[in-house]
């Protein structure tokens, strides 16, 4: 039994120090397990290669164990020296921290004591130690590597500790995987996952409603909507991890203070901006350029990380309301002129992206309502991003895919991620810098006890909604679909409303149930069989005694 | 003979109603029915009673967006061509009458933009240069005048070997002389011609552009209207009424254009 998936995007590499591609990361958690998971049905921390950690009393040593018993792909017992191994040559070789260097920067020392135990020493307290993204590599396979950054991971059959081992991989065309018989949390329940390239997704639609492949994600609404009565396709609406916004310069200045960019002054008045956000009917958007397949936006954290997310309250909350946003703005100082108009705004979006297309429709209409007239430039991807980034833009169309913990969203909007005097660096979202909001951030990011934490990052959320450098239009679904007639089931993470690609994890690959499909068709065949068979002897019967009869005839006469 | 003028004359009236809808249409369907936060229809409706032609995406109806279309794809070609062939035919006759240096300078840049793929080019101006109806004119006219301006080059050589116009230098004619009185009026039945089958090309390299999603994003067109049933995925919706009548309008049109042009340098030719 073979599990086919349809991929889209390209790997950048197997190597995975090296890769940052979804999709390589992706095929990188059925090959190695980290050294924690996270459950397939909420997401909470739980075992991977270790099953207990604890932290020192001042939260700078942290002490993992590694329990016996646990193998990689060819035999050889996981023990707490390859977990050392794997970080300290993240620790002492830059380029082996390409892909997850971040995790370890705050890292001082990794030891193994002995086999079973891990002690990593940390210069602060870290919040994220137990999310980890870091694949655990076998030592006595990666320490005759001499040279990561050339290291391209392909002596097939690779080895790993993971559910699935790669076995073949040929660029642009497939990749092909073999269920690790001795995976410790037990073998997968069919054989072989392969993974096969398609150009764009309305080719790997229609090799999903063809049975070429059995599963396919990252739809259009619209392909979505086309598989709805198909047989033997069952698709599977999930809560996504990504989120589309508005950006709305506020002002954008560098890290030491200076302006950059051109956006329109009138921009760095709160008032406007909250003006702007008032007059965009997000119901509207998520029901007729969504198609409604997403969510309302609000908070910067998707409902899909139930406890992090945040959803105004009665009082912050912002209705859609132009009369109200004309109000404010002439309240602002801002009247309209002769013409209706009060000031002309650009609004940047990528053109060939079909929400840029759609939605800069509604939003000119709508912001057309409370005179401000937009002037639409859909751009390419590189000057959207140039734009973006130099901060040339009045309004623009961006989006960011979330993590379980939400300290990378909510680090790129603190003051220090805007670019320096020379306008390089930095990776700030919306030019966002704001007193208040980066105290919260600190704050949070040494809070240990998780209730209070939740509290710190809701209350970043509010700080973000009130002060909007950037409207949250929609926490967009993921939009999968995969031949029920084939797998009868996957694991879904969340278990309510999850997704089965793109996890934080392996287990919609893991937990797939092949369709019991080859013994349904073996009743069927048994069935003809028999049947035929009591035709055939009914004939043959039939067959003997009319010539029976015949011959009793002619013995008689 | 007469078999190619009845075609020109079909052309002609084929153009004639094209022309007629893009004046029309904008001024008979309200704004509010081309608004996709406006309509009220469902999406992806197939052709009946209500619309003809079926919606889109959004619910707008495809036939009036067709008609929409009719005037932005004309106005465009026949703009981009005019730009691409006055373009030519300066470089030609300035060219083939001066010569020497000025022909041989002039020549090599014709080359260039002649071994340059016109479409390439063109992505490229419309990626850098700012969205809209003018930069799309403008990346057309730009990479579509070297033919003109070649053929206009060898027109302008034969006819300056004449003897007439040798005859009007004896008497003391200038360039301007020359060129305003001789050459241009014999070059401009060339010229017509050429601007008539430029115009098909023209047409053809909007939709293009429109449909890689390089054109003005809020405008519609034919070749807008393409791409927007690609990216919106009438395919995997089986909408063949959204994909097919832009594709037929485009070769209805262009097929006029050509029909037309060729008439013309039937017309035009036996005359020399």
């Amino acid at each position: 039994m073979i599990l086919k998936v349809a991929i889209v995007q390209q790997i950048d590499s197997m190597n995975p120090f090296l890769a940052v591609f979804q999709s390589s990361t992706e095929v990188g958690r059925l090959m190695y397990d980290y050294l924690t998971a996270y459950a397939a049905d909420d997401q909470r921390v739980t075992e991977g290669l270790a099953n207990r950690w604890e932290p020192s009393a001042d939260k700078l040593t942290w002490t993992f164990t590694v329990p016996e018993g646990k193998t990689w792909s060819d035999g050889q017992p996981i023990t707490a020296h390859d977990v050392a191994f794997t970080y300290n040559l993240m620790l002492t070789n830059e380029v082996a921290r390409t892909a997850n260097g971040s995790f370890v920067t705050n890292f001082s020392s990794v030891t193994a004591p002995d086999d079973r135990t891990v002690v990593i020493k940390t210069k602060a307290p870290q919040v994220t130690m137990l999310a980890l993204d870091i694949p655990i590599v076998p030592e006595h396979v990666w320490e005759k590597v001499t040279n990561i950054k050339d290291y391209a991971n392909d002596q097939m059959p690779v080895v790993g500790s993971g559910p699935f081992v790669l076995t073949e991989h040929v660029a642009g065309q497939f990749i092909k995987l073999k269920a690790n018989k001795n995976y410790w949390r037990g073998a997968p329940k069919y054989d072989e996952l392969h993974f096969v390239y398609f150009q764009n997704s309305d080719a790997a639609v229609q090799a999903l409603t063809k049975g070429e492949v059995d599963l396919v994600n990252r739809m259009a609404p619209a392909q979505f909507d086309s598989l709805k009565d198909k047989a033997g396709v069952t698709r599977n609406k999930a809560q996504g991890r990504r989120f589309v916004e508005l950006l709305i310069n506020p002002g954008a200045r560098t890290r030491t203070g200076e302006p950059i960019g051109d956006g329109n002054p009138a921009l760095g008045d709160v008032r406007v901006r909250r003006a702007i956000a008032q007059a965009i009917d997000l119901d509207a958007l998520v029901q007729r350029v969504n198609l409604g397949y997403a969510e309302k936006g609000a908070g910067l954290v998707p409902p899909v990380f139930g406890k992090w997310h945040w959803e105004p309250g009665e009082k912050e909350l912002r209705t859609f309301d132009p009369a109200a946003a004309n109000a404010a703005l002439d309240a602002a100082g801002y009247p309209r002129k002769a013409d209706g108009t009060r000031f002309s705004l650009r609004l940047t979006g990528r053109a060939g992206r079909a929400y840029d297309e759609q939605a800069s429709e509604y939003l000119k209409r709508q912001l057309g309502d409370i005179g401000i007239p937009l002037d639409v430039r859909l751009v390419s991807d590189n000057q959207l991003n140039e734009a973006t980034t130099v901060a040339t833009y009045d309004l623009a169309f961006s989006g960011w895919a979330t993590n379980v913990d939400p300290d990378f969203i909510l680090g790129l909007h603190t003051c220090a991620q805007r670019p320096g005097a020379d306008g390089k660096g930095g990776t700030t979202d919306a030019y966002f810098c704001d007193q208040a909001y980066d105290e919260l951030y600190a704050r949070q990011l040494s809070e240990f006890d998780e209730g209070k934490r939740v509290e710190l990052v809701k209350q970043m959320q509010a700080r973000f909604y009130d002060q909007v450098p950037a409207v949250v239009l929609a926490y967009e679904n993921a939009l999968e679909a995969y031949r029920s007639d084939h797998f009868a089931r996957f694991t879904t993470q969340p278990a309510q409303g999850g997704v089965i690609m793109a996890q934080n994890g392996m287990w919609g690959y893991y937990g797939a149930e092949p369709a019991a499909r080859a013994s349904a068709s073996g009743t069927t065949w048994v069935g003809f069989a028999v049947a035929g068979g009591v035709i055939v002897f009914i004939v043959v019967a039939i067959m003997r005694q009319t010539r029976r009869r015949r011959a009793t005839a002619g013995e008689r006469e | 003979m007469s078999r190619f003028n009845r075609s020109g004359v079909a052309g002609a009236a084929i153009l004639a109603v094209a022309a007629l809808v893009a004046v029309i249409a904008p001024l008979v369907i309200s704004a509010d029915e081309l608004d996709v936060t406006r309509v009220t229809a469902a999406p992806w409706q197939s052709p009946g009673a209500e619309f003809w032609l079926g919606t889109d995406h959004t619910g707008r109806s495809v036939a009036l967006l067709v008609a929409q279309g009719a005037g932005t794809s004309l106005f465009v070609g026949l703009t981009a061509a005019v730009l691409a062939v006055g373009i030519g035919t300066l470089v030609g006759i300035v060219s083939g009458h001066f010569g020497g240096l000025v022909a041989g300078a002039l020549l090599r840049v014709t080359d260039f933009f002649l071994v340059l793929p016109a479409l390439v080019l063109a992505i490229a101006l419309s990626t850098v240069l700012p969205r809209g109806l003018g930069t799309i004119v403008l990346a057309i006219g730009l990479t579509s005048w070297p033919s003109t301006a070649r053929m206009v080059r060898a027109q302008t050589l034969t006819i300056e070997a004449r003897p007439f116009v040798e005859r009007a230098r004896a008497l003391g004619g200038g360039h301007v002389h020359v060129i305003g009185r001789h050459v241009l009026p014999s070059v401009v039945p060339l010229v017509l011609v050429n601007a008539t089958l430029a115009v098909a090309t023209a047409i053809v390299a909007e939709s293009t552009l429109a449909f890689l999603g390089l054109g003005d994003p809020t405008r519609i067109s034919w070749g807008a209207m393409l791409h927007q049933a690609q990216l919106h995925g009438a395919v995997p919706q089986r909408a063949w009424w959204f994909l097919l009548p832009p594709g037929v309008a485009i070769v209805v049109v262009v097929l006029a254009f050509t029909l037309v042009g060729r008439a013309l340098e039937a017309v035009v030719t036996p005359k020399r």
